[in-house]
């Protein structure tokens, strides 16, 4: 016990830092006990199971989408079937950002080991013909499709457009004029509108595109006269329908919609184009057939579930359960058929007027201005009650700092609890806190944070080799 | 029957209702003191839960989270200078300041009953007047946004402390570290430097969290370093034992001092909170911007300022309950915890749709109901809440700061599971530090990256459907626009005067 001791001894050669100070027997003891308390919880609660079936902790439920979008319902309903299913948690992660890039990746680079699933959406099928990321539907292995949604045109319902062919008309009358949206430049609700523009013999710049994060700000703007038409899924116009403030023209189907039996087809209207967004479970490639066939009987079963079939109906979405074959054949159908819409008159090679430079350019400008005018006044003097920053408390900054990077680093190979432990240990030593107290307060806090999130709020933590 | 006494009834008298309003009461304010973790994060987390719930019960645990999680952030904001939700940043200094002077007390008694009162005034006015105010959000294009959107960026340059050409400073170096990642408007990537993770563009809210929090932590050791005090003395400064009477009574007589200001800010916290897309971040600096033109002493703005803390806190809780009135009229909705409320209503099979107020009635004024038990609730949750945060300023520093960085890590990690947003994080710590020391104010930064993308994709959409002429800002036929561009102008022209004028002043003294 007092060789455990002499390894926390104070070593004169280093200064502030390790500089632990040694204990009387009493304390020593005292110490020992709390240590070996906390590992225990540590240990108790961190769930050191391993059994070898699968799966036997959480999965972590990837939703390339924000909370509260329509995707992230559907996620969150579904990742509710699948826990039952499981017996472990389904936590979903909103990996946002990108227009769907960064979801997609994080899901397709995960370990293929199982405890990863992906909803994957129809910009998968997308976004590398844009040369936005070079994952494509190649990178995933397709599970099910669990909801697949056409696209439909409403104008308002005090609009003088009554029939898609009158709107056809006006829009050949006064090409340009015409303002659309539904979501973002070259989104999906944007390729179906330049589809049944070309598919009638028409050019994608007849119809102004203006740009939208998505269908729920372009139906306000409709509302408030800022657009003529939007393009976007029924279930997403769905209240505004029911409303009646907005009118379908039709929806972009092969045959009427189960929920929509009053809403007339393009293809009934003598226009044959057909589009629709799509949405469904995957893992990366590489999850070995034992697992997925778990994943895939389980998903089978949530996205049967009268459970989730009524959710689905009651918010107008469209129902399915495609299985794995069947999926993936229609994924690589879908990609050909975006790669030539990509590749066509319409998407390559336009250039914006208003450019993505234009804002970031407009800004520098300010900001210059703005240097130059703080220099001038001389407004950005440091304050004089602020002392210069001395040696050690410079030491000081960059060891946090550093501690920091440190974490970045470790915490994917090392799991969270162990990474925080490290980096709570080098700050206390630092910090100058005695042994008996830095010890077990590291132990207690990372274990505590680490049941607090992972475990309490199912948030996400970094897993390592451990599990933990 | 009159449906407020059946709401009444629906609410008060079903005991389950009472017990999840204050079990997602304590949700919320746990989940809201945690810098990094959202009221969104939290109402996605219940969804699976009001499945087997009635409408009213589903509903009652939404309401209740949201409306206490704001309050709570307000809880670390004081004591640790890390906002826990993006409508605390406006006064992140000011609460900050008056915790070292050690009236704590004060500044979280006042949040707790002015958020209280605004949540509940909030409810009132949206269930007398929602019905008739629905209309105003219709009136709302990307013009009439766009300018909303600037002049909530000028309020947060016009009430930050110290000179204002510093804080215009932080607005654009804020507006232009927006402008990272994949633009919304072209889907074009930007300063990304191809590193992928970097398309999501910068996250505010670990932003957020290294700017106030990581730049805090960076002071204080340097303060430690420098200082000579006695280390006891100085983290045993909070210690004088908060009673109850005193907490509440500080609050309720700092509201009884400022009644006409609370009414005024609870007003402008309802009408911007009904706009889809302004919500709670832009009613409480607007309110805090106001409340400075209004204020006697102005000069304490963005430094130390007790009256601001309480007209912002009332506000941004007002605003919660107008959020609901787009959603539940027209679908849209406007943040992103009324998107969920719709997924629930459906789910309920109940649409929301202009004659929700006639068809559903009680149900309305249940939701309204909710609002108000549910602020009622959080006096004593709220309460409980500072009472045991309290206890973490007595922790000694050198022990209280490691903890402080890695919650700030793991805050910073959890909302995305990326280590970008921890690496934003630390870098937004340091920048914060360095601009800290040349006076530069951290508050319009947070604005900045919040609004951003906003103002971008609004000025873009404008520029486009006019076709690169400047008349689409200038509609003659949008006479809301040139209103709130006129406010804008007016907005700027006082503060340019005002700067002259003093600038005159000094000169004249010397």
């Amino acid at each position: 016990m007092s060789r455990f001791a002499c390894c926390f001894k104070e070593h004169p050669g280093l200064p502030g830092f390790l500089n632990f100070t040694s204990f009387d027997y009493a304390q020593d003891m005292l110490y020992i006990l709390i240590f070996a308390f906390s590992s225990l919880l540590l240990s108790v609660f961190s769930g050191c199971d391993r059994r070898d079936s699968f799966p036997n902790r959480p999965i972590t439920f990837i939703c390339p989408w924000g909370a509260g979008g329509g995707t992230d319902r559907i996620s969150r309903q579904l990742a509710f079937r699948l826990e039952q299913e499981l017996g472990v948690p389904v936590n979903v992660v909103n990996a946002t950002g990108g227009g769907g890039v960064t979801g997609h990746s994080r899901g397709a680079r995960a370990r293929p080991d199982g405890y990863t699933i992906t909803m994957v959406t129809v910009e998968l099928n997308m976004l590398h013909w844009r040369g936005l990321t070079s994952i494509s539907h190649e990178d995933f292995e397709p599970v099910m499709m669990v909801n697949q949604d056409a696209a439909a045109v409403f104008v308002r319902t005090d609009s003088q457009w009554k029939t898609l062919g009158e709107l056809e008309q006006v829009i050949r009358d006064n090409p340009g004029k015409l303002k659309a949206s539904g979501t973002a430049f070259g989104g999906i609700w944007h390729v179906a509108l330049v589809g049944w523009l070309t598919t009638i013999g028409l050019q994608a710049s007849d119809v102004t595109w203006i740009a939208m994060s998505g269908a729920a700000p372009s139906l306000q703007e409709l509302m408030a006269d800022g657009l003529d038409i939007v393009a976007c899924s029924l279930p997403e116009a769905q209240v505004l329908l029911k409303a009646d403030k907005i009118r379908c023209l039709g929806v972009m189907a092969d045959r009427r919609l189960p929920g929509y039996p009053e809403i007339s087809t393009f293809k009934e209207l003598g226009v044959d184009w057909q589009v629709s967004t799509h949405r469904g479970i995957a893992l990366p490639v590489g999850v070995s057939e034992s697992r997925s066939l778990v994943i895939e009987n389980a998903v089978a079963r949530a996205a049967k579930s009268k459970e989730y079939l009524q959710y689905m109906g009651s918010t107008g979405a469209g129902a399915a359960a495609m299985p794995s074959e069947q999926y993936t054949r229609f994924l690589e159908k879908t990609d050909k058929a975006f790669g030539s819409i990509f590749a066509g008159p319409s998407f390559e090679g336009f250039q914006h007027k208003y450019g993505p430079m234009l804002f970031p350019a407009v800004l520098s400008a300010l900001l210059g201005i703005c240097l130059l005018a703080c220099f001038a006044s001389g407004s950005l003097r440091s304050t004089p009650d602020r002392e210069e920053i001395s040696r050690t408390a410079m030491l000081d900054m960059s060891i946090l700092i550093g501690c920091v990077v440190l974490y970045i680093l470790t915490a994917e190979t090392l799991g969270f609890v162990l990474s925080a432990a490290v980096i709570l240990l080098i700050l206390f030593s630092r910090m100058r806190v005695k042994s008996k107290i830095a010890i077990p307060a590291t132990v207690l806090l990372a274990s505590f944070v680490y049941q607090l999130f992972a475990v309490g709020l199912r948030v996400p933590l970094p897993r390592g080799f451990l599990g933990w | 029957m009159n449906p407020i006494l059946t709401a009444l009834q629906n609410v008060f008298g079903d005991p389950q209702v009472v017990l999840i309003v204050f079990l997602s009461a304590f949700f919320g304010v746990f989940v809201g003191s945690i810098p990094g973790l959202t009221a969104t994060m939290a109402v996605a987390l219940l969804v699976p839960i009001t499945y087997w719930l009635d409408p009213i019960s589903a509903l009652a645990a939404v309401v209740s989270v949201v409306a206490c999680a704001i309050f709570a952030g307000d809880i670390p904001n004081t004591l640790l200078r890390i906002p826990g939700t993006p409508a605390s940043a406006a006064y992140a200094n000011d609460a900050h300041n008056l915790t070292r002077q050690g009236k704590s007390d004060l500044v979280l008694g006042t949040a707790l009953v002015c958020s209280v009162v605004g949540g509940i005034l909030g409810a009132i006015v949206l269930m007398l007047l929602g019905h008739q105010l629905a209309k105003v959000a219709t009136a709302f294009s990307a013009v009439e946004y766009f300018w909303l959107y600037l002049l909530g960026l000028s309020c947060a340059v016009v009430v930050s402390s110290g000179p204002k050409l510093n804080g215009l400073l932080a607005l654009t170096i804020g507006l232009l570290i927006s402008t990272v990642g994949l633009s919304a408007v072209h889907s074009k990537a930007r300063f990304t430097f191809g590193v992928a993770e970097l398309y999501g563009g910068i996250n505010f809210i670990p932003a957020m969290i290294g700017l106030f929090g990581v730049s805090e932590v960076l002071n204080s050791i340097l303060d430690s370093r420098h200082s000579k005090l006695d280390e006891k003395r100085k983290t045993r400064i909070e210690d004088r034992g908060s009673r109850t009477s005193s907490l509440l009574g500080l609050g309720a007589g700092m509201l009884f001092r400022r009644k006409g200001h609370v009414l005024r800010s609870a007003s402008i916290g309802s009408l911007i909170g009904m706009l889809p897309g302004a919500g709670a971040d832009i009613a409480a600096w607007v309110s805090f911007a106001v409340s400075k033109r209004f204020s006697k002493k102005p000069q304490l703005y963005g430094q130390e300022s007790i009256e601001g803390i309480a007209d912002a806190t009332t506000a941004n809780n007002a605003a919660l309950a107008g959020a609901w009135i787009p959603a539940l009229i027209l679908g849209i909705p406007g943040d992103s915890v009324t998107a969920i409320v719709i997924g629930v209503l459906l789910m309920k099979n109940i649409t929301p749709g202009p004659d929700i107020f006639i068809k559903q009635t009680e149900l309305v004024y249940s939701i309204y109901v909710i609002f108000i038990l549910a602020n009622i609730m959080l006096i004593p949750v709220g309460f409980a809440a500072i009472k045991a945060a309290s206890r973490l300023v007595r922790i000694p520093k050198a022990i209280l700061l490691p903890a402080i960085l890695l919650f700030c890590i793991v805050g910073s990690y959890s909302l995305n599971a990326s280590y970008i947003d921890v690496t934003v994080m630390l870098v937004m710590g340091v920048l914060g530090f360095v601009l800290e020391r040349r006076k530069v104010p951290l508050a319009p930064i947070v604005l900045a990256l919040i609004l951003g993308p906003m103002v971008e994709e609004r000025f873009i959409q404008i520029i486009t459907g006019s076709d690169g002429s400047f008349t689409g800002f200038f509609n003659p036929q949008r006479p809301l626009a040139l209103g709130l561009a006129g406010v804008f102008a007016l907005v700027w022209t006082s503060a340019v005067v005002i700067a002259i004028r003093r600038q005159a002043k000094s000169k004249r003294k010397k």
